[in-house]
């Protein structure tokens, strides 16, 4: 026999074993031997999926229920086929974005929705602190029942007790120490992110115990009071043929839809209950460990579960058909059977079974509650402490007491009660309302916040009401009219049959109505609903974990007074403690770039920011992380601004081999080496064949303004089909796939592809792999470079198409040089050009003007710009009269030059035919007007006849500005106009034309618009009074000079070499 | 990046997936449905016991030969 001492000393004995467990694991991290790199422990620890209720709850379902426990097992191992990509994905995303709990998950998600994680939050707490009273009141009353049977004295136990108050108890106790126990090593810092060794090891040490326990007690009952499973099964059935039930499907108790629902229910409890989540997500180490649970985790269960049926038909035998101990059967077949010893072991595996979930689940509660129910309050009431590390720390731990005593509290107050016994299935079924909003999250990108919101709340109302309410009822809280009749007699809304569903069982009901609600609200809205920009990103951070290249433009952002890196471990240090703060950043600060002055550049800040903001994301939740985050920068007046990426797509990080940063060195030399560009596209494809022994590599671009992608470089082997020809674009080969949607596609094995119309080219040529990356410009995809292996599969990891990805880059920069260089020599092509119309216009002027005895002319014509518009002219007639000529074309083009060409060669042409300045510009008029209309310039002109033996000058003018006439004897300027319009407005103009009669000393000056509309700094123009008072001034002077006299004193009023307009002055003497 | 082979694996998950949850429910499960003894043991308790190390099984299998897939491990320096 075992006294009660005995028992409560190998207890006690067992919790300080469990510690020392923890401590040996946390040792083992600080001397740098982690526990938890072995994938056994993790696959161990997963099973803290079974807890009492599979325990000691199994046996008694198979022996009141048949083979109802079993779906709860199928579940899991159905559900770990996806593990591969559905759990290794949450792992990625958990990492990357340092997500500690489902709430976090859910929250990261919908756009770090503050709402959605204090959501998730109360439903889970709500949901799972029954749960835990479930596992006290496991084990107070097998404490009892142990007490009661085998020790000499009944009721030493209570003597133990007795000095105690009188509410207090064993389960008390047992609350304590594992309060203790989750603090101690579950919430010694506050970086949920970090790893929990001592909590972990513990648990899949009580995994391995509670599995010896039942496989134990399993083979006692199997093989030493019967003779076997076949033995179990006769004897049953021959004793109890009428519940020959119990070994069916189908029935009453166990129809079929239960059984698929319970299977759905298991499938989603096992991945979204928050100790499950934390065991399996958080705590993970290597994807790897992934693989192997994979097989592990299912093979635990269907070890735990290989005695069930045997232990509860053998209990049923030796009973004699009482089931109201069925779910102690696992603890008194020994103890009747007097095997004390195995029933203590068997106490000991419940044990563990119970504190596993409870610890597990206590610091993944308070988690959740510190990071969406507390942070948010802490935020709202904006605390200023200095330091709240301390209190946040604090503040979890707490959390952990709270949530264990409120399930010790549940378990005082309604321990037998309806509701707590099957609270187990109540609680699957509440954690299942998470599954549209994270699944959806994982797979859909426009699954938004509002849609998860609305859907999780549906789904938790109607939970409530079809589940809670009814076990509410039954438990005796509630009348149970409502069950009978409906609320307020409403029958339609009776919570057992809603909207008139009836003949199912309470979980199949609740199943379908949450489901369907929550499922047609998340998917509705999802479509519906808009989602920002921010919220798209974070969505594709999630959905596209898996890809290389981010599925969402990477937006290059800068901050604008950027804290600095003190500032941020400063800011930081005041959330997570200074070690903390210090710890992270050294080690984010390892990984970067620092630039000379031991700063980050400022592309880097950026970056710094979204870390610090999933460091702290790991502390208190992603949501307030970003709150606390954002509030700090905006305090601080600090902003993201947008940066446009002059450096394209080259990029590559340190961690890139050697190999791989020498052929990216020499592409880059090759880029720059200045060849032309076919020899540089060469060269490349050259380097890469050789460096990776590729078969064939091709360089395509797209041929302008086709839909043809055309081989611009080719290097190896090809049959015509393969390399040589043209592609036209569509998705039905992987190269226009991969132009058209700008992502690289890798072809590792090409037994294996689903491109028909690629497989033909592909096959004929024997080409084992194959890579397609674009080659983009500033977005948009231009070409493609591929490359083909008909020897090697599968060499194309993640780290050469990196490398592939940074050549097709430097061949976009040769790509861009050839074009700018082309550029180049076009505009050189085009100046060279316009040198030449300069020089043919600059011949069409008088080149040097006579010298002649009765007068003396000069003239100027200074181009804004290579060609322009100004015209002037000398010419001398048989009949000794002398033209002079000045005239102004719009514009500075070469269409101005053309026309003053036009002018000159019309004026010249009909020297001999017309002999009056007025008959000159009416046929100009005339000429002109068709080709000025077209060309919509128009030309001024004013055209002067001098006859040097009479002293006789006749004009007219056709819109010029008037020439200044500086008569000598009367010492004044006069201005020579005549009326007559521009050309090329009008048909018929009547052109005036005047005379006047000139005497020596007489200074004339023509000029065009450019010298009076000269503009000073002020915006003043140079005016016709500044000029008129030049020529008076130097009216002695020689006409060179007084052009040089106009020309320095304009340039002088405008401060400036340069005109903006075309200046042209022709300046003639009346010497005699 | 779109890799034909990963494809392949999670398409092979997937299968496995639906055909075992086809093969646990109704109304194939009914096939089995039956307390009577095979080997001394009830045929749908048989099933089950030997239904699902079966799949444990198989999953065995899948994990080890896609350890063996160069997807994850080959480097390109290696041909």
């Amino acid at each position: 026999m075992i006294s009660a001492q005995t028992i409560l000393f190998i207890s006690l004995g067992y919790f300080a074993l469990l510690f020392l467990v923890a401590l040996f694991a946390e040792k083992c991290r600080r001397t740098g031997t982690c526990l938890l790199k072995n994938s056994h422990i993790y696959s161990l620890s997963l099973a803290v999926y079974c807890t009492s209720w599979t325990f000691y709850g199994s046996v008694g379902k198979a022996a009141t229920s048949g083979l109802e426990f079993l779906p709860i097992y199928l579940g899991p191992t159905l559900i770990a086929f996806t593990w591969w990509f559905l759990l290794r994905k949450m792992v990625l995303i958990s990492k990357q974005q340092n997500i500690t709990n489902i709430a976090d998950f859910l929250s990261s998600r919908y756009d770090r929705s503050t709402v959605l994680g204090a959501i998730v939050t109360l439903f889970a707490v709500f949901g799972i602190t029954p749960y835990i009273a479930l596992q006290l009141k496991a084990i107070a009353h097998t404490l009892e029942i142990l007490s009661s049977q085998i020790s000499v004295q009944q009721d030493s136990l209570n003597t133990y007790a007795s000095n105690l108050p009188s509410n207090i108890d064993m389960a008390f106790f047992v609350a304590l120490l594992l309060a203790l126990f989750g603090i101690l090593f579950g919430a010694r810092t506050l970086d949920s992110s970090e790893k929990h060794e001592g909590l972990v090891v513990a648990v899949a040490f009580e995994s391995l115990v509670k599995l010896i326990a039942f496989i134990a007690v399993g083979i006692f009952v199997t093989y030493g009071l019967f003779d076997g499973f076949v033995d179990i099964f006769q004897r049953f059935q021959e004793q109890f043929p009428e519940r020959s039930d119990l070994l069916l499907l189908g029935t009453e108790q166990t129809p079929y839809t239960k059984w698929f629902t319970l299977i759905i229910l298991s499938m989603m409890a096992v991945m979204f209950l928050p100790r499950q989540f934390h065991i399996m997500i958080t705590e993970n180490t290597n994807e790897q460990h992934i693989k192997s649970a994979m097989w592990k985790f299912p093979a635990y269960l269907f070890l735990i579960n290989l005695f069930v049926l045997p232990i509860a038909l053998g209990g049923l035998i030796i009973n004699g058909g009482d089931t109201s101990q069925a779910d102690y059967f696992v603890l008194t077949l020994p103890l009747s059977t007097g095997h004390p010893w195995l029933a203590l072991l068997v106490f000991i595996g419940g044990l563990s079974a119970s504190a596993g979930m409870v610890m597990v689940s206590s610091v993944a509660l308070a988690t959740m509650i510190l990071n969406h129910l507390v942070m948010p309050i802490i935020l709202k009431m904006n605390i200023k402490a200095l330091n709240i590390s301390g209190f946040l720390i604090n503040i979890k731990r707490l959390g952990i007491i709270v949530v264990i005593f409120i399930g010790y509290f549940y378990f005082k107050i309604i321990g037998d009660s309806y509701a707590l016994v099957n609270m187990g299935l109540i609680s699957f079924a509440a954690v299942t309302q998470f599954a549209p909003a994270v699944i959806g999250g994982l797979f859909w990108k426009r699954a938004n916040r509002k849609a998860a919101i609305t859907g999780i709340s549906c789904g938790f109302a109607i939970w409530f009401y079809t589940l809670l309410i009814p076990a509410f009822v039954r438990s005796g809280w509630f009348s149970s009219d409502i069950l009978e009749n409906g609320p307020y007699g409403i029958s339609l809304l009776n919570p057992l049959e809603l909207f008139g569903l009836y003949g199912f069982d309470i979980y199949t009901h609740s199943l379908f109505w949450s489901m369907l609600f929550n499922f047609a609200a998340y998917l509705t809205i999802s479509f519906y609903a808009r989602q920002s920009d921010d919220e798209a990103i974070q969505a594709a951070k999630f959905v596209d974990v898996f890809e290389i290249e981010p599925g969402y433009p990477e937006k290059l952002t800068r901050i604008s007074k950027a804290p600095t890196i003190m500032e941020f471990i400063e800011f930081m240090s005041k959330l997570i403690g200074e070690k903390a703060a210090q710890r992270a950043i050294t080690e984010y600060l390892s990984h970067q770039d620092i630039d000379t002055r031991g700063s980050l550049s400022d592309h880097e800040i950026p970056n710094l920011k979204s870390f610090t903001e999933r460091t702290l994301a790991g502390h208190v939740g992603a949501a307030p992380a970003r709150i606390i985050l954002e509030n700090y920068l905006s305090a601080r007046g600090s902003e993201m601004e947008d940066v446009f990426d002059i450096f394209g797509t080259v990029t590559i990080n340190h961690a890139s081999s050697r190999e791989q940063l020498s052929v990216l060195y020499d592409t880059a030399q090759i880029v720059s080496s200045g060849e032309d560009f076919q020899k540089t596209l060469d060269n490349i494809l050259e380097l890469l064949a050789q460096q990776f022994k590729f078969d064939l590599c091709v360089i395509r671009f797209l041929e302008p303004e086709s839909t043809t992608l055309i081989v611009k470089s080719l290097i190896g082997e090809s049959s015509d089909h393969f390399g040589q020809f043209e592609r036209n674009l569509n998705m039905e080969t992987y190269i226009g796939q991969t132009f058209l949607s700008n992502v690289t596609t890798v072809v590792n094995d090409t037994e294996f592809i689903d491109k028909p119309l690629s497989a033909q080219h592909i096959k004929r040529d024997k080409v084992t792999c194959l890579a397609h990356t674009p080659i983009v410009s500033n977005g948009e995809p231009i070409g493609v470079l591929s490359a083909f292996s008909k020897t090697a599969k599968g060499i194309f990891t993640e780290e050469f198409i990196a490398l592939f990805e940074n050549i097709a880059a430097q061949i976009c920069i040769a790509w861009r040089n050839d074009q700018q260089l082309q550029k180049l020599l076009q505009v050189r092509e085009q100046e060279r050009e316009m040198q030449i119309a300069k020089d043919i216009q600059k011949g069409l002027l008088p080149a040097n003007l006579p010298q002649l005895d009765n007068i003396a002319v000069a003239g100027l014509c200074v181009p804004a710009h290579q060609v322009g518009g100004d015209y002037y002219d000398f010419i001398e007639r048989d009949n000794a009269t002398y033209d002079l000529i000045i005239a102004d074309v719009s514009g500075h083009s070469i269409g101005s030059a053309l026309i003053m060409a036009e002018t000159r060669t019309f004026i010249h042409a009909r020297m001999e035919s017309t002999k009056r300045p007025a008959d000159m510009l009416q046929e100009l008029n005339a000429y002109f007007l068709k080709d000025l209309d077209r060309s919509e310039l128009f030309v001024t002109m004013f055209y002067l006849q001098y006859n040097p033996v009479n002293h006789r000058l006749i004009y007219s003018n056709a819109g010029h500005n008037t020439p200044l006439l500086w008569k000598k004897q009367t010492q004044q300027i006069l201005t020579l106009d005549g009326e007559g319009l521009i050309f090329g407005i009008k048909r018929d103009i009547s052109f005036e034309q005047k005379a006047i009669d000139l005497e020596p000393g007489d200074v004339l000056l023509l000029y065009t618009d450019g010298i009076i509309e000269a503009e000073s700094k002020d915006g003043i123009f140079f005016g016709i009074e500044r000029l008129e008072k030049l020529v008076a001034e130097y009216s002695d002077s020689e006409p060179d000079e007084l052009i040089d006299q106009i020309m320095t004193q304009v340039r002088i009023f405008t401060g400036m070499r340069h005109f903006n307009d075309d200046v042209t002055m022709v300046v003639m003497n009346v010497l005699k | 990046m779109k890799d034909v082979q990963a494809n392949s694996i999670k398409e092979a998950w997937i299968i496995s997936l639906i055909l075992g949850f086809i093969m646990i429910n109704f109304p194939f499960i009914h096939i089995f449905n039956s307390a009577d003894p095979v080997l001394g043991i009830p045929k749908i308790v048989l099933y089950f016991f030997i239904g699902w190390p079966s799949s444990i099984a198989v999953i065995w299998f899948f994990v080890r030969s896609s350890k063996d897939k160069p997807l994850d491990k080959q480097t390109v320096t290696e041909d």
